[in-house]
């Protein structure tokens, strides 16, 4: 496919594992630890074509990074898909506020993520 | 599902413990200070990131343990409870509890399920208390059975989307796509009613609104999971209707856009049980009833006879041997996480390797003499990067101490409570760094002495104001290098060793005779022999006379050494001295005959020319040398390994004074060489145990040397001493 994929989760197992998913698929991956870290690794680096990212995490969580993210030209429309946990499916809708474009509930299926993510990736 | 991920459990288990580590010593921490909301953010993400993580494994129970921790820390960090001694300690034991569940689908090692059931409730109640439980599941509903057939269906979808759709990156287009993956898109009518004024569009807002027909054998829950991103916040109905009303419009079975899709429809067929038990057909009772009669491939081949109960037996020892085996495989595999700052500066020192060899080839493709200063120049600076690349490998092994350190705040917090006593550890130089293999033998020894200090050493808190000494007692762990090794002290500002008790006990046990005149540094070793203790009554802490000789004999098999400095009544150090990595030592090179040898340079204390008549023969002790006026036993090194020497006079030999465990020995060799780190090959591994040799190493000039076993060659000359009694 040839896009670029960001993963950002503070759990480096957990990022391994969606990198790995994706990496198979064919995603090219940039991973950040944390909100701060995607940010500035964005800032320089390649367009992305999808954002995966954790919400608890420290730095900045991942209903700030989504702000961000929606504030600069390049992600504005990019989207971007929370993974999270059950328990967290309130902050669906701090989430979705922020601008985030859907969600994924951890723990995840392979084959799920994969489809969560073609159903919004643009062509 | 986890299959694919099975090589992340190694990383996960290491991350679980970071995390468990994070958790204990932020709640110990937490106890100080309660109020503390960026600490209790930090326990609450590890113990979410341990849950998150294990359920991708499949670890449910670790999963479902950690979701009941981390409801309490939730509503402790909304400050809907406030954080208290019952629940810190409940919360340490619970992290605790986590421990041996991970621990456990880690090695397989078995779980107090008891203890786990008991646990689980306490935190259940202590967060029922405070507020109510969140939902357990939000995912439930029962599938309506009239929607399960699978004839193709006529779906009419109506939807307006929010007119923020752009904003969240969601794209219609793909909507349409997917349901076009779905069946046949049989019409689509798209809705401009709502669009401005083109002077008035915002080219970022939907304004649009379609109408489609869909013809597919998929249920409607699966036409609604299209929605899934935006059913909240759009307008929209699915309507089923009958093929010949398609054209007409809408009818029938309307599908409320409230209703939360089933997660199971993307996990494939459901068993056929599930099925009939979703319907309505049969109770789950029935089901249940009807699976346990339900027999084994197994036992039905043995009742058609196509297979003997023997060969069946076999079969199964096979399959249970499979299932060992592949748990025995998960057991462990040691990995090491490296600072990528590490590896990167260890990629810029190899690239000047290739750099330094590659302009010595050409030097030596078209060398002449008058280059030599240029050749000597570049092999300097090879020698240069060898050394500088060695360091930096080794500092790849490398940890910080202070993740031994972790589990004492907690060790002694609970030591302190059991024993009624006031302690506080103050803990420096946690940022010293030492061998991976090295930190992780020495939180045994450690975690004795810090028992043993706070046992023995540090009194109870009356006594402690009596002695005019503040009430609370201080244990303090430092950690420092000092030369090649790294010296660890634990130190206790409590009652100290007690000479005399020492030496009546010692006395007692038999260990010395009552005549013998020790030095205090002898007097204070007698607590190392096994068996010893002086503790008047046996705690369940301390005091059972197991540990001590343990401690000194695990620090030695590491290549260290301990010393005690004790002052009575006013405390009592113990110092623990390592070597940095146990794969390099400094060894002195010395020679005999034509052989080369090394002695590890920590057992040496001196060298010295014997003076004529200071060399003993001494019946029953054999030979004995007079080092200002003590005897030391004394080995020829020629005759312990049969070669021809230089010098059979000890007068014109030099002879070397090793030391280790409290016992001297002089061994002759013919010339002491000089000083150098010398990698050790095992002996063991290579070819077989040789006696008095530790191991060997390959020298400068590419020939093998044999590192001599200053213990063995103890052994030896004692042996000698027998033979020659």
């Amino acid at each position: 496919m040839g896009k670029t994929a960001l993963i950002v989760d503070d759990s480096p197992t957990m990022r391994q594992m969606v990198a790995f998913t994706l990496t198979n698929a064919g995603f090219t991956v940039v991973q950040a630890e944390h909100g701060k870290d995607a940010v500035n690794k964005v800032s320089v680096g390649p367009k992305m074509d999808i954002v995966v990212t954790d919400l608890n995490m420290p730095e900045m969580d991942g209903i700030t990074l989504i702000k961000e993210l929606r504030k600069m030209a390049s992600f504005k429309f990019t989207p971007i898909l929370m993974l999270t946990t059950e328990s967290a499916i309130e902050k669906k809708q701090a989430g979705k506020e922020a601008g985030a474009t859907g969600w994924i509930v951890k723990p995840f299926n392979p084959e799920l993520l994969l489809k969560t993510i073609a159903k919004v990736l643009p062509a | 599902m986890s299959n694919d991920f099975a090589q992340f459990q190694a990383a996960f288990f290491e991350e679980a413990a970071e995390h468990l580590a994070v958790v204990e010593e932020g709640l110990l921490e937490l106890e100080q200070h309660p109020e503390d909301l960026d600490l209790l953010n930090k326990i609450f993400r590890s113990a979410h990131s341990i849950k998150g993580t294990s359920g991708m494994f499949g670890f449910n129970a670790v999963a479902q343990f950690t979701h009941k921790m981390e409801t309490l820390l939730d509503l402790l960090r909304n400050g809907q409870k406030a954080v208290s001694p019952p629940i810190a300690d409940l919360l340490l034991k619970s992290t605790d509890c986590l421990k041996t569940l991970i621990e456990s689908v880690k090695t397989g090692a078995p779980v107090d399920d008891a203890a786990v059931q008991r646990l689980t409730s306490e935190l259940a109640s202590a967060s029922a208390a405070g507020a109510p439980q969140p939902p357990a599941s939000e995912l439930t509903t029962a599938i309506d059975p009239a929607q399960s057939g699978d004839l193709t269906k006529t779906y009419v979808i109506t939807w307006t989307p929010p007119n923020w759709l752009f904003q969240r990156g969601l794209d219609p287009l793909q909507t349409m796509k997917e349901l076009r993956g779905l069946g046949e898109l049989t019409k689509v009518t798209l809705d401009v009613s709502r669009l401005p004024h083109l002077t008035d569009i915002d080219p970022e807002q939907c304004y649009l609104a379609w109408e489609l027909q869909l013809r597919t054998e998929k249920d409607s829950k699966i036409v609604e999971a299209v929605f899934e991103f935006v059913r909240e916040d759009s307008q929209l109905s699915i309507q089923q209707v009958s093929a010949k009303e398609a054209d007409k419009g809408v009818q029938s079975q309307s599908v409320s856009t409230a209703t939360p899709m089933p997660t199971s429809e993307m996990d494939g067929p459901k068993p056929i049980g599930q099925i009939l038990v979703e319907g309505g057909v049969v109770s789950s009772s029935a089901l249940d009833h009807a699976l346990a009669q339900q027999k084994r491939v197994g036992e039905i081949l043995v009742e058609q006879k196509a297979v003997t109960p023997q060969q069946l037996e076999q079969a199964l020892q096979k399959q249970r041997q499979q299932e060992s085996g592949a748990h025995a495989k998960k057991a462990d595999t040691a990995s090491i996480r490296v600072d990528t700052a590490k590896i990167d500066k260890l990629i810029n020192l190899v690239g000047e390797l290739v750099i330094t060899q590659s302009m010595l080839s050409d030097l030596g493709a078209r060398f002449e003499m008058s280059q030599l200063h240029v050749l000597l120049e570049r092999v300097a600076q090879l020698e240069r990067n060898t050394r500088e690349i060695q360091e930096r490998v080794m500092s790849i092994r490398m940890l910080p101490i202070g993740t031994a350190f972790s589990r004492f705040p907690r060790l002694v917090r609970d030591l302190a409570a059991k024993a009624g006593k006031k302690i506080q550890l103050v803990m420096t130089g946690e940022e010293t760094e030492l061998d991976k293999t090295v930190i992780e033998s020495i939180g045994d020894p450690l975690t004795h002495l810090i028992r043993n200090s706070a046992d023995h050493g540090l009194e109870l808190p009356e006594e402690r104001l009596d002695n005019n000494k503040p009430e609370m007692g201080t244990i303090k762990l430092n950690a420092f290098h000092e030369g090649g090794s790294i010296c660890i002290t634990v130190e206790d500002d409590g009652r100290g060793l007690n000479r005399d008790k020492i030496l009546a006990k010692a006395i007692r046990q038999g260990l010395i005779s009552e005549n013998d005149k020790l030095s205090d540094e002898q007097i204070w070793s007698l607590i190392f022999k096994p068996g010893f203790s002086t503790a008047e009554k046996v705690t369940d802490v301390s005091g059972r006379g197991v540990g001590m000789d343990v401690v000194k004999r695990n620090i030695e098999g590491l290549g260290g050494t301990v010393s005690i400095k004790t002052t009575l009544g006013k405390g009592a150090t113990f110092t623990l001295k390592l070597p940095l990595t146990l794969a390099i030592i400094e060894g002195m090179t010395v020679r005999v005959g034509r052989e080369t040898y090394i002695v590890p340079l920590l057992s040496i204390l001196e060298s010295i020319q014997p003076k004529e008549g200071s060399v003993k023969t001494v019946v029953g002790k054999g030979e004995l040398i007079n080092v200002r006026g003590t005897y030391l036993p004394m080995a020829r090194l020629y005759e312990v390994f049969a070669l021809e020497p230089e010098h059979k006079l000890a007068t014109k030999a030099i002879l070397l004074i090793l030391e280790t465990e409290g016992e001297r020995v002089a061994v002759m060799v013919d010339e002491i060489l000089g000083q150098q780190q010398v990698v050790i090959k095992s002996m063991e591994q290579n070819f077989r145990k040789v006696e008095g040799i530790a191991g060997a190493t390959i020298l400068g000039d590419g020939t093998v040397g044999f590192i001599l076993d200053v213990r063995g060659l103890i052994e030896i000359a004692r042996q000698e001493t027998a033979m020659a009694a």
